[in-house]
């Protein structure tokens, strides 16, 4: 059990630090659907008439904003670093509250002893 | 706007439809999380915390499914397959509230319309057709396949279907005929479900083959040994 978890961390961790960075900057299924009707350069809406027009400004934003660091100028580094601080904090808050919520529950009788 | 952005964002489904299914999404994730208790033993918390943490980075890793639209991972169905329906879409909606918590991804006013679509519809549509699909077809690391990348497909067709009603409901087509708008996002989708079938399915297996005790979908039964002929095929 902890080599599977340990190496479906790594594998987690080089997912959104690195290969993310070379994911597709087109717009997904359901943004490019409310997206049509308008024009685009460099993903600013420039003309026409879509229903993502009406979509406001995110409530929050925050640090992690996009997918980014806010206070880092370089875009690179904070996409990576964003990615990686993301999996952490999952892993962690989601962890906590599942741990939480078997609290108490002893583990199924099993034979299994490698977990 | 050259931003990731993977979610519904604010406005575009109005006030009451939003908060129609933010109770609709208490409920199901509140429920969920009563069943979820039952099934959970303190051996499979850190594997739905880092199944919960996949789900986070595969949703960051759009694919290109036709000139110029990407899809990404949802994650219903692979939680679904992992851990069952009640965990898994206890999984999907604790990614989707960091991301519109802090990432500003998916607005916070549409929480309950994202939750209800990828963590509740998606995850218990993937859920059901693994179920039935693993009765066709036979235990093996194949059919296993099969039946997830099926599960897969559907889970993320649900989950826009669940978009197309809440549009219906409380959005304004702009630029183009609801009718026209419905099919667009069905279009895409079944193209975004291949993709997010694909994935599924090799992650699944490749738990399947090392630990097939913790493919929740097999309900503990190890994978039968693949028939010689289909060893052949591969």
């Amino acid at each position: 059990m902890k080599k599977l978890l340990i190496a479906g961390t790594v594998v987690t961790l080089v997912l959104a630090g690195f290969v993310s960075l070379f994911a597709s900057a087109s717009p997904d299924g359901l943004e490019s659907v409310l997206l049509t009707g308008c024009e685009t350069t460099d993903g600013e809406i420039t003309g026409g008439s879509c229903v993502l027009q009406a979509a406001g400004e995110h409530e929050i934003g925050g640090v992690f904003a996009d997918y980014g660091i806010a206070f880092l100028d370089n875009e690179i580094l904070g996409a990576s670093l964003a990615g990686v601080l993301g999996v952490l904090l999952t892993l962690g808050v989601a962890t906590g509250l599942f741990r939480l919520l078997a609290r108490g529950k002893q583990p199924a009788p099993t034979d299994d002893a490698r977990a | 706007m050259d931003d990731l952005a993977l979610h519904i964002p604010t406005d575009v489904i109005d006030g009451p439809t939003s908060l129609g299914f933010a109770l609709l999404a208490v409920l199901g994730v509140g429920w969920c999380t009563v069943a979820a208790r039952r099934g959970l033993d303190e051996r499979l918390v850190p594997l739905a915390g880092l199944a919960t943490a996949f789900i986070f980075a595969a949703q960051m890793l759009n694919f290109p499914i036709a000139a110029g639209v990407s899809g990404h991972l949802l994650g219903g169905a692979l939680a679904a397959a992992l851990l069952g329906p009640w965990l898994g879409a206890l999984c999907v909606t604790v990614v989707i509230a960091i991301q519109a918590l802090l990432f500003a991804d998916g607005a916070v006013t549409a929480l309950g319309l994202n939750v209800v679509n990828m963590a509740l519809i998606a995850t218990f549509t993937a859920s059901g057709v693994l179920a039935l699909a693993l009765k066709v077809l036979p235990r093996t690391r194949w059919g296993l396949g099969a039946a997830v990348f099926a599960a897969a497909i559907v889970s993320v067709v649900a989950a826009s279907a669940g978009f197309v009603l809440q549009f219906w409901l409380g959005g304004e087509a702009v630029g183009q005929s609801l009718g026209a708008m419905t099919a667009a996002i069905l279009g895409t989708h079944v193209l975004v479900g291949i993709g997010e079938a694909v994935i599924t399915a090799g992650a699944v297996t490749a738990v399947a083959v090392a630990r097939p005790d913790l493919v929740h979908a097999l309900r503990g039964t190890p994978l039968a040994r693949p028939a010689t002929t289909l060893k052949d095929a591969a």
